[in-house]
């Protein structure tokens, strides 16, 4: 080998090399603007918002926005688990630009307790939870340690949606409160089906919790919840192989959908209009009614105003008899971000999409129903939805059975989901006992999830 | 996805200057120090972006650490090793990985075998085959995932329809079973286009002149291909096996998309990012990752071993 | 005869293998929304629900999707063309240098290439959120090299082993200056190899998944594959199949105009002297 040639050769290639790596660090720089940009003129405040009533929370960024600052929208991932990856992975990095933020009622908990969030203090404090207008199971979802750390938004429940016809073929009253084992009997009587949220994720967890509470019981002892890894667990009582046993019945039972072990709010909407069979039963969330109003004379929907009156609606069902169910709460609160740079406005902005009015375009366009009992009363509501159906969700709402309150709910979530997922493994006399062992495990740090 | 170009040796080349000491030149020197900066930027960065992280992991790994409440950390020795180790639930992920691992290396070495005759024999339309094979070698794993889940969702999917033994409603996404042999569906298909073309090189060095004299010796099919054709290509099937059993022991994405990993799917790359980045349990977290690099180089060591594989093969002496 | 039935067989085999699967997502993409929402089986559209191109027009409209396809592009070139000019420099020095450490260089890029993605993730994250470059371009182009770079160092090697850079030597004695010589003789044999490694790399960085969607929470930097997990349709329940569908229909696009034109290519790359016996 030349080494003359080699160094020239090396020169060349320098050369090129540093032309090269230039054009490298422009594009990286280059790169790093274009995703920097937006700081320039008048502040922005980014609200990361969930997926349901998105046009609805854009009008309401732009309502809200004000010669000061502009509200820009965020969209996150569908499922609550991934929303709350997000977020948190923002609020861990300290990230500055997480303003607003659309919650799911369970992870408040753990965000306050790690400090991510702003506490609402004084006026503001009264303006997010109004004592004499915010329903108590919302209200009860933003405070942390006795603190305001959100504004309850709009409120989610869980009734027993049902075709009409189906549970008159069967025979079951629905006048009075009904169990789950008569709903599950009446659907198989009749060749229906039995909707539910049972795959493994959050919408299960919100299941199998209203089932233990409607016995009565707690997944963890609500009183010492906020005390985190020292929380009680009281999974395996009555209360929770009352829960085991409904779950059972229905997997072991026709009326079991197909996808009953992937089941989520989605895949059980079809099944009450089917091509042909008598429909079904359904727990889910308040949307449904606008769903089907929507749908009229659309594959998946009502044939027909007549099918569309078809659609019955009563209060959660009772895991045991005799005793008041407790149905699920959800919603949204909005929460502001600890790191951001303009708390004060941020906590402002929070205030005003989360007011009357919102709370009212809300529950009208999307069906996501008010945090606040006074909207209720709102003409525009009144003629949206039945009145009997918005009292059914008022109530519901006020004398729900809310998800555990701890800075640790999302292990408690992920391990009630690893001993109860799949519902066709759930055994009255081990699943609750099993689950147990395995919660207090997690909490105490001594088993991987 | 992975790819193997193990640069070509050359016996003669390396028999030359093996053992052959070069005179300490000036000019030996000089390309010494040339060859050292040249690299040098490779090494660095590569150290960077994995050595750095590791030893930074190893480090986590000894405390108790949560960023949701990072006041709390605390040094714990190597409790999160103890507390990973006798924990069920990483030797259940640790076998259905290697579950994952050797039934999608075993058939897609099979498959991937026959593509390669077929891709070796054919003289028409060869240009067609090799691009319809490298779609599925180029497409994104997540839309694999995608694809076969849609393809054997009960709702809006086809295959319950096309299958005669199975039902038109049958969740294939209910238990463990059939959700695993959807999960290995989709690698199975994305990844025997690489392993095929990987054996087609090594069918290509196959002399033809041995296999026509087997011919002419009288040996049956069975015979050429087994006496003739697998032994000399054995160094590039066991590249192959090396190489895509530590890819599918890595599996990730498919069952992030797939399964999310319900019904015990769950690899142990699933579970290590399930600790870190959903529970942020940073300590016990970094814990799994150090124990996941380990039990990799395990696995590595015993392939190698049990299979012999000539890594001198595949790697560029000299 | 049979022999050549036989092939023909093998030959469909392959091309509906490969295909199939290709041809369903196109078909699902073609079905409407709605009808997936409450359930639409078969592997073409039943009658009726053909949405003809609706959901390509709802995913051109996606601002996040746009935003995921710009991050793709944007952070897999850049990374590919980092690791194809750092990988350059040192397969030529170990195809044509001698020096100590060699071997190292490659076993290393060898032990790196195996290395478990997952690892890496949490130790990244806590390191990215404290150097604030948490879900930015750089956040992933970084990763990417642990990947990307041992990937290019050994095509580059395998190729660059290939060159008779001897013929550079001739062409100097031929009387071309070493220059000429370089660019004469070498650039145009050693071209083919770098485009090669370049097009690998990119088909690697393309298809990460691990890192999308661990280092990146919004669509200031997240790359197609993440955002393909998180899309959200009008159901917002259930992933909206014939919509994401169309979208992995976009984000295949461009590796299969890779494939169409680089295809002889890309096998080369791919098998390179892959092994001897």
């Amino acid at each position: 080998m030349d080494p003359s040639t080699t160094g020239t050769r090396t020169s060349a290639r320098r050369g090129r090399r540093r032309r090269g790596l230039a054009a490298a660090a422009a594009l990286v720089l280059g790169g790093t603007l274009l995703s920097a940009c937006g700081s320039e003129g008048k502040p922005t405040l980014n609200w990361y918002i969930n997926p349901d009533g998105q046009a609805t929370l854009t009008q309401l960024a732009e309502r809200c926005s004000t010669d000061q600052y502009d509200i820009k929208i965020n969209l996150l991932p569908a499922s609550a688990t991934d929303q709350r990856t997000q977020l948190a992975r923002r609020l861990a990095a300290e990230d500055s630009s997480t303003d607003l933020m659309s919650l799911d009622p369970v992870f408040v908990a753990e965000f306050a307790n790690a400090d991510w969030l702003a506490e609402f203090t004084g006026d503001q404090a009264g303006q997010a939870v109004d004592d004499q207008d915010t329903l108590a199971g919302s209200a009860e979802t933003v405070k942390w340690e006795d603190k305001i750390f959100a504004v309850p938004q709009w409120a989610n429940t869980q009734v027993l949606w049902y075709r009409k016809s189906l549970a008159e073929a069967a025979g079951l009253d629905m006048s009075q409160p009904v169990t789950w084992d008569q709903v599950i009997d009446a659907a198989s009587s009749q060749g229906g089906t039995v909707g539910v949220q049972a795959n493994r994720y959050e919408g299960y967890v919100v299941w199998i919790n209203a089932l233990i509470e409607g016995a009565g019981g707690n997944i963890i002892d609500p009183d010492t919840a906020e005390d985190g890894r020292d929380a009680k667990v009281t999974i395996d009582s009555q209360a929770g192989k009352d829960a085991a046993a409904v779950i059972q019945k229905l997997a072991d039972s026709p009326a079991r959908q197909p996808d009953l072990t992937t089941s989520n709010e989605g895949t059980s909407l079809g099944a009450m209009y089917p091509a042909d069979g008598p429909g079904e039963f359904m727990t889910s969330w308040t949307f449904v009614y606008k769903n089907y109003v929507d749908l009229l004379g659309q594959p998946g929907g009502p044939a027909d105003e007549q099918q569309l009156d078809d659609l019955g609606f009563a209060r959660y069902p009772q895991t045991v008899q005799g005793e008041e169910s407790k149905p699920p709460i959800g919603g949204i609160d909005i929460g502001v971000g600890a790191y951001g740079k303009h708390v004060d406005w941020a906590k402002e902005a929070a205030l005003c999409v989360s007011d009357p009015e919102a709370q009212l375009e809300l529950a009208v366009n999307d069906g996501l129903m008010p945090s606040r009992s006074s909207v209720y009363e709102e003409q525009r509501l009144r003629e949206a939805y039945p009145a009997e159906l918005l009292d059914l969700w008022r109530q519901s709402i006020d004398s729900g059975g809310p998800r555990p309150k701890s800075a640790f709910y999302s292990q408690i979530s992920n391990a009630v989901q690893a001993r109860w997922h799949s519902p066709a493994s759930v055994d009255p006399d081990s699943t609750p006992e099993r689950s147990q062992q395995f919660l207090e495990d997690v909490l105490s740090g001594k088993a991987l999830l | 996805m992975s790819t193997v170009t193990a640069p070509r040796t050359e016996p003669g080349d390396q028999g030359a200057r093996k053992g052959v000491k070069p005179p300490v030149s000036d000019r030996a020197r000089a390309e010494n120090s040339l060859g050292r900066k040249l690299v040098a930027p490779a090494i660095v960065l590569m150290l960077l972006v994995t050595a750095f992280p590791m030893l930074r992991a190893l480090y986590l790994s000894l405390f108790d650490y949560s960023l949701t409440a990072p006041d709390d950390r605390a040094f714990i020795g190597i409790d999160n090793y103890v507390t990973a180790l006798t924990d069920g639930l990483f030797w259940k992920t640790t076998a259905n990985t290697v579950f994952i691992m050797v039934v999608t290396v075993v058939v897609e070495l099979v498959i991937g075998f026959a593509f390669a005759m077929v891709m070796h024999r054919v003289i028409f339309a060869r240009g067609l085959i090799r691009t319809s094979i490298l779609i599925p070698y180029g497409i994104i794993t997540v839309v694999s995932g995608f694809a076969w889940q849609f393809a054997f969702s009960n709702t809006n999917g086809f295959i319950n329809s096309w299958l005669p033994f199975v039902g038109d409603d049958f969740n294939w996404f209910a238990e463990y079973p059939s959700s695993i042999a959807a999960i290995m569906l989709s690698e199975i298909w994305k990844t025997t286009p690489f392993m095929s073309l990987l054996l087609l090189a090594g069918l290509a060095q196959v002399s033809e002149d041995m296999l026509e004299a087997a011919k002419v010796d009288g040996a049956t099919w069975w015979q050429r291909l087994t006496r003739v054709i697998l032994p000399n290509m054995r160094a590039a099937i066991m590249v192959a096996v090396l190489f895509r059993a530590l890819d599918a022991y890595r599996i990730f994405d498919n069952i992030f998309v797939m399964t999310a990993g319900a019904n015990g799917t769950e690899s142990i790359s699933f579970l290590t990012y399930r600790q870190v980045i959903e529970q942020f349990q940073l300590g016990i977290g970094s814990a799994l990752s150090v124990l996941l690099f380990i039990s990799v180089i395990i696995v590595a060591a015993v392939i190698v071993k049990v299979f012999r594989v000539d890594l001198a093969a595949a790697r560029q002496e000299g | 005869m049979k022999q050549k039935v036989g092939l023909v067989v093998g030959v469909l085999f392959v091309l509906a293998w490969c295909l199939l699967p290709v041809a369903w997502i196109i078909s699902l993409s073609f079905k409407t929304q709605e009808s997936v929402t409450v359930g639409n089986p078969g592997f073409f559209p039943a009658e009726g629900t053909n949405a003809g191109l609706d959901n390509y027009r709802s995913v051109l409209d996606n601002g996040q999707f746009l935003d995921a396809i710009r991050n793709s592009i944007g952070i897999s070139l850049i990374a590919t063309f980092l690791s194809v000019v750092i990988a350059t420099l040192a397969a030529y020095a170990i195809a044509r240098l001698e020096f100590q450490g060699k071997k190292f260089v490659l076993t290393m890029a060898l032990v790196i290439a195996m290395f478990p993605v997952v690892s890496l993730v949490g130790p990244l994250f806590d390191m990215w959120r404290a150097i604030g470059i948490y879900d930015t371009w750089p956040g992933l182009i970084i990763p990417y090299m642990s990947f990307t770079l041992p990937l290019a160092i050994w095509t580059l090697s395998a190729f660059f082993r290939e060159i008779p850079w001897e013929m550079e030597q001739a062409a100097q004695v031929d009387g071309a200056t070493s220059w000429q010589a370089f660019r004469r003789v070498i650039v145009p044999l050693a071209a083919p190899g770098v485009f090669t490694a370049a097009i690998l790399t990119f088909f690697f960085a393309w298809n990460d998944f691990v890192f999308g969607i661990s280092l990146t929470s919004t669509e200031a930097a997240r790359p197609i594959p993440a955002a393909l997990s998180f899309f959200v349709g009008a159901d917002p329940f259930n992933r909206p199949a014939s919509l994401l569908a169309a979208a992995a229909v976009v984000a295949t696009i461009p590796i299969v105009v890779i494939v169409l034109i680089f295809q002889r290519k890309i096998v080369a790359g791919l098998t390179s002297g892959a092994v001897k016996g």
